[in-house]
């Protein structure tokens, strides 16, 4: 009878965000009758220890229990937020119905470049056909080159060559030992991974569209690309770049309303990242790339401990701000002043010229 | 001589021995440990970084009375450090001693693949032991996703294939704790193959008893005071709280240094035990310590 009851719970579980299947339930049933009946709390240990396998889960498990054994059993299975459903929710939300009101609001308040600035900076709104098909050879070389340069680690850590013994022992045994042909190994190239955060709010509003393209490219090409933009939220845009093909994919785009123009908080966005992404995208062999002019309308701790956390975990922090591209012009917002320390590249992304020199800067520090 | 599984009465047992080996273990941890040995399945163990995952291995491994079998991973490993490697200077003399004997090659070959020439590393070391030992994977999450597929095997059948020589099977299988910091995500696989446990930061009683059990010789007014200090520096936003490890580290620093009686210059000088970084260390002063100490 209670074995009915724990299945029911392992499905109970499930419903509401829980991994795990018909193992993990056999694996619960197992737990609870070596730990014996006994008091509750041993059987309520068995459980959690069986069915969760990550913090999350863990965290929400209390919760479950309790509405599940000591709560209202007929309506257990109407409740479908978990706690990790509804924080993703809560988001959803706000990319939906909130967006267009936030947007009205923070367009007034972002202090933004002034319109005199922005004429300025129209080059890469004036891209022809023509130089498209230039941006697409570059970005496909650019992503050849990172591959290639960066993403073998032993060689960047040590450059000399090892002598695979084992196979080379096996061919000499028949030559009576005598080490004539040596056999070399080398570290299995690992693909890069690239994080690239895209900075598509108002005072962007003429690079987003190019620079999305860029970002397109670079995903079509590189196997391991995880692609958000933000404005006030972050977007995971990977998926809906993944059409091969740029038109369809900045049409899928131009339907995500939420993150479009308005006012920029990059800090806050970042936390996001750290907060959903962070720990499955964030690693030693990740690239990081945020894409931004840095007109921060949050507060600057916030976005430099953000950085801080990234900048532990990846390989390397490159900051591409389009406004570079000025001659006069000096990081000097409080947002940029605050972010620059944790910044291992900071450079120019307003014209194809200034990508082909991401590219030289990438190359020189891995090498 | 190693402690039968059946021997084991109940949670009860557990949460004994292992306050003998010096650990305080509450019970849900005691259920997790109790089960990793009677269903023997891995247990894999978050938390912060000095809550004492790593502990539970090695108190298990004297509770058990087994030896404890340690594999610290790290980005790159790979399995010529974590299973085994041939002995290549010892294959090279040997190729060299029997070089001028008559015997057909295919039985030389057979020869310098043989046993004695195979090094074992932690993982091969773990599966042959005479007797089951505690296996301890120590922050699986530094090591890379193609390792972890490799864990999974193991963890799965307990049998490592080497090519040359064929499948191990373990005659006793480990007792498997896997600890991580949960630097990055662990994949899904792996993490369905183990039981689950996530050790938070102890609560102020736990910490006391903590502090009692390692430090018997200890001051009580000055243990609660520096736990009580800890405990509110925990509250703060720092980049690394400090965990049980720099707790105890600072009671023993209060100890030699100050005065039998916890005040801010005494917590000033020992601040290093409890954070390691310099901005952490200037943040926690920026909040007053007198304030910390007293609140």
């Amino acid at each position: 009878m209670l074995s009915q009851t724990i299945v029911d719970f392992c499905r109970f579980t499930r419903a509401h965000g829980f991994g795990g299947g018909v193992l993990d339930t056999l694996e619960a049933l197992e737990s609870v009758r070596v730990v014996g009946g006994g008091d509750g709390t041993s059987f309520k240990h068995a459980l959690r220890t069986s069915l969760c396998s990550s913090k999350d889960e863990w965290d929400a498990f209390d919760d479950l229990f309790d509405r599940f054994w000591n709560g209202t059993p007929g309506k257990k299975h109407q409740h479908q937020e978990s706690g990790r459903d509804a924080r993703g929710s809560r988001i959803l939300a706000g990319l939906t119905g909130q967006a267009v009101a936030q947007s009205q609001n923070d367009g007034k308040a972002v202090s933004g470049a002034s319109a005199y600035d922005r004429l300025v900076k129209t080059d890469f709104s004036e891209i022809s056909g023509n130089d498209q098909s230039v941006l697409e050879k570059i970005a496909q070389r650019l992503f050849k080159q990172l591959n290639v340069r960066l993403s073998r680690r032993r060689k960047i850590v040590e450059s000399r060559i090892q002598i695979d013994l084992r196979r080379t022992i096996r061919q000499s045994t028949g030559r009576g030992g005598e080490l004539v042909d040596l056999r070399y190994k080398g570290k299995k190239p690992r693909p890069l991974r690239l994080v690239i955060l895209l900075d598509v709010s108002g005072s962007m509003n003429l690079y987003s569209v190019f620079l999305l393209r860029f970002a397109h490219a670079l995903q079509n090409r590189f196997m391991r690309t995880n692609t958000f933009m933000f404005s006030t939220r972050l977007v995971d845009i990977t998926g809906a770049l993944c059409s091969p093909d740029v038109t369809d994919a900045l049409k899928a785009l131009s339907e995500i309303r939420a993150a479009w123009a308005g006012g920029t908080k990059i800090g806050e966005s970042l936390r996001t990242f750290n907060l959903l992404y962070g720990r499955k995208l964030l690693a030693r062999d990740t690239l990081f790339i945020i894409l931004s002019d840095g007109w921060d309308t949050g507060e600057p701790e916030l976005l430099a401990s953000e950085l801080h956390t990234i900048k532990k975990r990846v390989r390397r922090l490159i900051w591409l701000n389009p406004l570079l591209g000025l001659e006069d012009y000096q990081p000097v917002t409080r947002a940029m002043a605050a972010a620059l320390p944790y910044v291992d590249v900071f450079a120019p992304a307003h014209s194809l010229e200034s990508l082909m020199n991401l590219e030289r800067h990438i190359c020189s520090m891995s090498s | 001589m190693a402690i039968n599984p059946d021997a084991l009465q109940d949670i009860e047992a557990v949460v004994q021995g292992f306050h003998k080996g010096g650990y305080v273990l509450d019970r849900a941890l005691a259920t997790s440990i109790y089960l990793l040995i009677k269903l023997n399945k891995p247990l894999l163990i978050e938390g912060h970084a000095g809550v004492g995952k790593t502990e539970v291995a090695k108190v298990l491994a004297a509770f058990l009375r087994t030896d404890l079998i340690r594999l610290q991973c790290y980005e790159g490993l790979d399995v010529s450090s974590a299973v085994y490697e041939w002995n290549y200077q010892k294959q090279l003399l040997a190729i060299r001693l029997q070089g001028d004997s008559d015997r057909p090659i295919e039985e030389r070959v057979r020869h310098i693949f043989g046993p004695e020439f195979l090094l074992e590393r932690p993982l091969l070391r773990s599966i042959r032991h005479e007797s089951s030992p505690v296996l301890l994977i120590d922050e699986v999450d530094r090591a890379d996703e193609a390792f972890e597929a490799f864990l999974l095997e193991l963890l799965s059948d307990f049998q490592i294939s080497i090519p040359e020589m064929g499948t191990i099977k373990a005659a006793h299988r480990p007792y498997v704790v896997l600890t991580s910091n949960r630097t990055r995500e662990l994949t899904d696989a792996l993490k369905r193959r183990c039981l689950y446990h996530w050790i938070d930061y102890p609560s102020r009683e736990k910490e006391m008893e903590i502090v009692r059990t390692r430090l018997p010789g200890m001051d009580a007014e000055l243990g609660t005071q520096a736990v009580g200090f800890v405990q509110a520096v925990r509250q703060m936003r720092l980049d690394k709280p400090p965990g049980v490890a720099e707790t105890l580290d600072f009671v023993e620093a209060l100890a030699v240094i100050g005065n039998g009686q916890l005040d801010a210059r005494a917590v000033e000088e020992t601040l290093g035990c409890i954070s390691k970084s310099v901005e952490d260390i200037s943040r926690i002063k920026a909040e007053g310590i007198e304030k910390l100490l007293y609140h």
